[in-house]
């Protein structure tokens, strides 16, 4: 009775659980207000992630760039980005264009720093000089959009923020790097803060450009999303109280601040995923801010706690559970779903995180757990379909929906990308709330599923 | 059937020099159809066949031009002294974008227009010194060049290039077939050094092809924008070129080379006295 950690037991990666680096990093600009991201690089990689995006959030995605053809690989990029930026600037005035380089653009060697330094001049001199221009190295064959997402949101830091000189500030105000969060989890996340009248800065907010209300009548033009961390909330981030990383793999930005400003860091508990990393969490803001935690919060986690009370022992203690998907994300999962008595017979992530073995084994209360690292969706694949193993039930995102039709165990949906089923972006996982919607959704597929319709369990 | 033949070794060696004479002593005296494919960024392999004349580049071309105007070849290739056709890849300004990016372009676009077809003998692929990345190896690949001449001389670091070089081209050999033809031991008049090099050749398993003298014309020709061949066909340099590419057109010596240790080659130069 152990956790069992193993590789893939393979070299080609069937079907990858990750996506390329660029994406994190223009997922982190979208979540600027009026900022663009300007792909430095051919066109397949911004019209991909624009498309990848776009099935799951249902909401327009802009994402410029800079047009990369073969004269470009040979040439260089300067010229391109120099019109780029200029024309974004000229027609669009953004208040930020985070330059995200590619794959093409980091092997032949542009210094997109040199680029941007250069065309900021030129662009002074043309009489624009209020957008801020972040260069974002992403060449995608050193890292996964995890860690696309961590370097974007770290050199917004490092470019952006500003020593302030009365740290003393009069609120206690906290910083929050959410990660590749959903709109749903963000918005959880802002309302426990602000249940516990915590004012926040979110790095960066996408719950409002990635869910944003159809409402044409207020369009403007230029168009810009509504929502989205300003620029000026970034600058003044030195001042507040301590930053929270809620996910692991988006933590450089903590430390940079904590190092370059003296802002306390909280990098590496588990995320608010289920009771007790809600309760870890809700405990970090208090010890960061001393703002008091309310009856509201424990109204929803007695809520909670009620309903798994009430179905745990019923209808899903023993149950086995793979989960894959986001490393940070699952090791939430894997933690309440053992708080709900369930077994997590197999957890894996197609991402290159350290930790991932150790947080599951730190967790672990004598299951037996498969932990496999750097695994891919054929690995859940062959896990769930070895009769042997005994699957009930599979969390992640909707690549495993073929695994779904093909066994029949259902497929509850979490993370990113779900584009076959509607409202997941939109609804939370973490928090108290978020844990119940857990508990709703895997009992009700547990109910259908393993119940017949007469069952006496579904009478009472 | 055209014979592809690229020529390699350290920089500063006399790469387009000899190839540029060897071609033009083809042309001249044994009545071949030749043609230059200069691969180096710094343009400079078909001078002394245009006699003077800097031809514009093929990815000058491409820059200034669009892809439309290299699919015209008058654009992109010039005919100098004894019908050799001579195209330039260039490449980007110094400093910037990706060199070898630009041979893979440049030679891509050629086999498009189909030019190495087009009733040839030989075509020599000039390239940049060392077998830096991929896109310099783009002439030793699959289908492309299947022969190779590395031109050296009695020096240390001549030789480490060319040691580096077969190593390079060993990655290569067995998919595509290409094949050492030979090292032309272009002389610095460096003491043993024809001896050096036949060590050396033997060494790695390929013959030293030719031994090209040190001779003041070469340099007088060039100054004329000149090969030796075009400047005076009767004298004895030009009779050295002719007799390489005698040995070019009916050499059937072919090898895999077998590179040797840094520490074999340090001791075979200390051996021929080099190092003191």
């Amino acid at each position: 009775m152990s956790v069992n950690v193993s590789g893939r037991d393979r070299q080609v990666i069937i079907n990858p659980l990750v996506t390329c680096m660029p994406m994190g990093a223009m997922w982190a600009v979208l979540g600027i207000n009026r900022g663009i991201p300007l792909v430095q690089g051919s066109q397949g990689c911004s019209t991909f992630v624009r498309y990848h995006l776009a099935r799951h959030f249902r909401e327009p995605i802009e994402i410029a760039v800079s047009s990369f053809h073969e004269s470009t690989a040979v040439f260089g990029g300067k010229k391109n980005l120099n019109i780029s930026l200029k024309t974004i600037v000229q027609r669009q005035n953004p208040d930020l264009i985070g330059v995200v380089t590619t794959c093409s653009s980091e092997i032949i060697g542009d210094d997109v720093y040199g680029f941007v330094e250069s065309n900021k001049e030129e662009l002074k001199d043309l009489g624009h000089d209020n957008t801020e221009i972040i260069p974002i190295n992403t060449p995608s064959f050193a890292g996964s959009h995890f860690v696309g997402y961590n370097k974007a949101v770290d050199a917004l830091i490092k470019n952006l923020t500003v020593i302030n000189e009365n740290n003393e500030g009069d609120d206690n105000k906290i910083n929050i790097i959410p990660g590749l969060l959903n709109p749903g989890d963000v918005n959880e996340i802002k309302h426990i803060l602000d249940v516990m009248h915590v004012p926040y800065t979110i790095l960066t907010d996408i719950s409002e450009t990635f869910n944003s209300p159809l409402n044409p009548k207020k369009q403007e033009h230029p168009y810009f999303g509504k929502g989205g961390t300003t620029v000026d909330e970034i600058r003044n981030i030195s001042a507040n109280k301590g930053t929270i990383s809620i996910t692991k793999y988006a933590k450089t930005g903590a430390e940079t601040l904590e190092q370059t400003h003296k802002v306390p860091a909280v990098t590496d508990n588990l995320p608010p995923i289920g009771i007790k990393g809600t309760d870890d969490f809700i405990m970090t803001v208090n010890k960061l801010t001393k703002h008091d935690i309310l009856d509201t919060l424990m109204t929803e986690r007695g809520l909670t706690l009620d309903l798994m009370a009430d179905v745990s022992a019923r209808y899903l203690a023993g149950r086995k559970v793979v989960i894959f998907g986001d490393p940070t994300l699952v090791t939430g999962l894997t933690s309440f779903i053992i708080e709900i008595g369930m077994e997590p017979v197999m957890v894996t992530t197609g991402s290159e995180e350290k930790t991932f073995p150790t947080d599951i084994e730190n967790m672990s209360k004598g299951q037996n757990i498969d932990v496999i690292t750097e695994g891919d969706l054929k690995v859940v694949e062959d896990y769930v379909k070895d009769k042997d193993n005994g699957v009930e039930l599979i969390l992640g995102s909707s690549e495993a929906r073929f695994i779904n039709y093909d066994t029949g165990i259902p497929l509850v949906r979490f993370g990113f990308p779900v584009y076959d089923r509607v409202g997941y972006h939109s609804q939370p996982i973490v928090g108290y709330r978020g844990a119940k919607r857990v508990v709703e959704m895997i009992t009700n597929e547990v109910l259908a599923k393993y119940y017949e319709e007469k069952h006496w369990k579904l009478q009472q | 059937m055209v014979r592809k033949i690229a020529i390699y070794g350290k920089g500063g060696i006399g790469k387009s020099t000899t190839t540029q004479n060897t071609a033009a002593a083809m042309a001249h005296f044994h009545d071949k159809k030749v043609m230059i494919h200069g691969c180096d960024p710094k343009a400079d392999s078909t001078r002394m066949i245009l006699r003077g004349k800097m031809q514009k580049t093929l990815m000058d071309t491409l820059r200034d031009e669009g892809e439309e105007a290299c699919m015209d070849l008058e654009n992109i290739m010039s005919i100098g002294f004894g019908d050799i056709k001579c195209v330039e890849s260039g490449g980007p300004e110094p400093g910037v974008g990706c060199a070898g990016r630009g041979v893979i372009t440049a030679i891509n676009m050629m086999e498009m227009l189909k030019v190495y077809e087009d009733n040839l003998d030989f075509v020599f692929y000039d390239v940049l010194g060392d077998v830096v990345c991929g896109g310099f190896a783009m002439p030793i690949r699959d289908g492309k060049a299947e022969e190779i001449y590395v031109v050296a001389s009695g020096e240390m670091m001549a030789l480490y290039a060319a040691n580096n070089l077969c190593k390079g081209m060993v990655k290569y050999a067995k998919q595509s077939g290409v094949r050492l033809g030979g090292i032309i031991c272009n002389s610095r008049n460096v003491d043993g050094e024809m001896e050096l090099i036949e060590e050396f050749c033997k060494r790695i398993g390929t013959q030293m092809i030719h031994f090209v003298p040190r001779d003041n014309i070469v340099q007088k020709a060039e100054f004329n924008k000149k090969t030796v061949t075009d400047f005076d066909f009767d004298c004895n340099q030009a009779n050295e070129y002719k007799s390489l590419s005698d040995k070019v057109i009916n050499n059937d010596n072919f090898v895999i080379p077998e590179p040797l240790k840094m520490d074999e080659l340090e001791e075979l130069v200390v051996e021929f006295g080099i190092l003191d």
